[in-house]
């Protein structure tokens, strides 16, 4: 029963905050409506035995991108905190509705009708382990490969935002 | 509980280490060299060691190794050599591009390698999981090099498009990877198929179906197939022609290379998959072929070109058979020589930003520039598919498949499409040959910078004489077949 109303509570916190975040005006609020879907998905980790996950969702998305994400909204432009004027909806609105719903039809009447296998009990008792051992096992390759993704999103990212350096002219 | 160290066989990651390795090396160089073109070439010396390397793994038997994440066979190797084939002419045409707009840098061969990296990645993946990380570390580095002309709207434009399109495709795909684990409990490729093989009362498994519909949504952006296509001619046309020609093949090829492994592996059994590939290869070849009449820009006709290619490979998809495979390599590698080619010609024309790739910029090409008219005379009979050129033997064995896997109507389809591929393209080659230069003056010619003009000379020759005698491409993309 308490489990149920927890449940509740923390889809709302994430639907709540995710309508929050593409309804708002204000970028700001914006930001900070992600952070209310983010503590949700912390707790479903929680309902789920995950508690470690649970951490780790609270340490790098609300604590670490979101607030990342705030930093940037409030060093960019004035206009980007206060955009209450701009309307978030273009005029492809009334065709994205009926795509957008379709999808969400589509997807709900899959996903309800299955008979998903619960478990009772937690799959691990020992996360950290468990996962730590499977990233020096099973999932050497994928561990790796993230911190290639990693440097190139790094040099990405520099690229983009540099300043433009006067051409150099090359001696001859 | 004792760790089970894994198998390490590191021989299968040598050409992506190779890759990932000159990219990092590039990195460092960055600091010290001032000619930045020196990068250029280091990238060009660790690409030739990744072909050897894979040429040298070509004769090794294969295991699938780090605990069925990765496999290196042949069908990772051929696609390890495409890979390389389009990074190498890549290079050499942006040796000679960037530093005629004043853009010439290290990051640039580094994202481009680290690119590389992720296509090979792609290939080589066994696991959705490792497909995943290889499409967003080849996406990432796509996205900031469409965006690399800082000095011009449009290229930002186009990695910021690319950017959002492309974050969406991944969600697509990332929500398929998950479904299709729910259904199956497995991300592995070879997991899920014994899974269906053991539970044939659920090959019809609804959860399963809509993980692999979203599967194809994400690949289908990737390989710009009608009706995800939305993005490619802005983002073609925006981007700097040397990534244009980088990433329509290379891109392209990845995403086929992680399709088609996935759809015969995991869902061979299940062949309802054949229906959709079939109507969305009709889509793509119809829909790209018909907008790309109407094209005054070169540029943006080789984009809508290059969705019909899209299509055209499709067609080699659908029956799922080993020569679909064979099929399909050979397309892809004689793709990269006669697209890139053409690319490397219109960065030759191309002066300031995207004035001299319209299409009047070509007119009477022939008689101030002989030798450049005759090599784009090659690549678009070649995309057209007019034999003895290279292009007529990827679209023969493909379409050939097509018949022999049952599904001749596509390659009907496929045939009629090339003959209106032929008005667009051939239009190019009356404006060099039949027309007179409107005003010489108008167009004032760079001095033919020497690596994009090797790139055009290498496709070109490649062009024609692997379509006289194709024997050698054969027997590379046989080594390949597999399923």
């Amino acid at each position: 029963m308490i489990i149920q109303a927890i449940f509740i509570v923390m889809t709302l916190c994430t639907l709540g905050g995710a309508v929050g975040v593409v309804s708002s005006r204000n970028l700001f609020h914006s930001a900070l409506y992600l952070i209310l879907s983010f503590f949700g998905v912390a707790g479903y980790y929680v309902l789920l035995s995950a508690g470690f996950l649970a951490v780790i969702q609270l340490m790098v998305y609300i604590g670490a991108i979101a607030i990342l994400i705030l930093f940037a909204i409030m060093f960019s432009r004035e206009s980007a905190m206060n955009s209450a004027k701009e309307s978030q909806a273009n005029r492809q609105r009334w065709l994205g509705l009926p795509v957008a719903m379709g999808l969400f039809i589509s997807l709900i009447a899959v996903i309800i009708p299955v008979n998903w296998p619960i478990q009772q009990t937690a799959p691990t008792t020992d996360m950290v382990r468990d996962l730590g051992v499977a990233f020096l096992t099973s999932y050497l390759i994928p561990f790796e490969v993230v911190s290639v993704l990693l440097s190139v999103a790094l040099i990405g990212a520099v690229m983009l935002a540099r300043e433009e350096n006067p051409p150099v002219k090359e001696t001859k | 509980m004792p760790i089970i160290i894994p198998t390490l066989d590191f021989a299968a990651l040598i050409p992506i280490l190779a890759i990932i390795t000159t990219g990092l090396v590039v990195l460092l160089l960055d600091i010290y060299v001032e000619d930045k073109a020196v990068l250029g070439y280091v990238s060009l010396i660790g690409l030739l060691a990744t072909a050897i390397a894979c040429f040298g793994l070509l004769t090794q038997t294969v295991a699938p190794t780090f605990q069925n994440m990765l496999v290196s066979d042949g069908y990772s190797l051929v696609l390890d050599l495409i890979f390389v084939v389009t990074a190498t002419l890549s290079i050499m045409i942006a040796l000679s591009y960037l530093p005629a707009r004043d853009m010439q840098s290290g990051e640039y061969y580094a994202l481009l390698l680290f690119a590389t990296s992720g296509m090979m990645l792609m290939g080589a993946a066994t696991d959705l999981i490792v497909v995943f990380l290889g499409l967003e570390i080849m996406s990432i580095a796509l996205y900031v090099l469409a965006a690399f002309n800082r000095r011009q709207l449009g290229s930002g434009e186009a990695g910021l498009k690319y950017f959002v399109l492309g974050a969406f495709a991944s969600a697509f795909f990332l929500y398929g990877v998950a479904l299709t684990y729910g259904a199956t409990g497995s991300t592995n490729l070879q997991t899920i198929a014994m899974w269906f093989s053991a539970n044939p009362a659920y090959a019809h498994n609804p959860i399963a179906m809509v993980g692999l519909a979203l599967l194809l949504i994400g690949f289908a952006f990737k390989i710009a197939a009608v009706p995800f296509q939305w993005w490619t001619p802005d983002v073609y046309h925006g981007a700097p022609t040397s990534v244009t020609a980088f990433m329509s093949v290379g891109a392209k090829a990845a995403g086929f290379a992680a399709l088609v492994r996935l759809l015969l592996v995991s869902f061979g059994a299940i062949p309802d998959w054949r229906w959709v590939i079939s109507w969305l290869a009709v889509l793509t070849m119809t829909g790209g072929n018909i907008v790309a009449l109407a094209q005054k820009d070169v540029k943006r006709m080789l984009a809508y070109s290059s969705i019909a290619h899209a299509g055209y490979i499709l067609v080699g998809v659908v029956p799922g058979t080993p020569d679909g495979v064979k099929g399909i390599l050979f397309y892809l590698m004689s793709y990269a020589f006669m697209n890139i080619g053409a690319f490397a010609v219109i960065a030759l024309l191309e002066q300031r930003d995207q004035i001299g790739s319209s299409i009047e910029s070509y007119m009477g090409l022939s008689s101030r520039k002989p030798l450049l008219a005759l090599m784009m005379l090659f690549f678009m009979f070649s995309l057209t598919g007019i034999p003895p050129f290279i292009g007529f033997w990827g679209k023969w064995y493909v379409f050939w498949a097509a018949v022999k896997g049952g599904a001749s109507w596509l390659a009907i389809v496929g045939m009629i499409n090339s003959v209106i591929s032929a008005f667009y393209y051939l239009s190019v080659v009356v404006q060099m040959y039949m027309r007179s230069p409107t005003e010489p003056s108008e167009l004032e010619f760079a001095p033919l910078s020497l690596p994009v003009t090797l790139t055009i000379a290498l496709a070109g020759a490649v062009t024609l004489l692997l379509g006289l005698w194709p024997t050698p491409l054969i027997k590379l993309t046989a080594l390949g077949i597999f399923g």
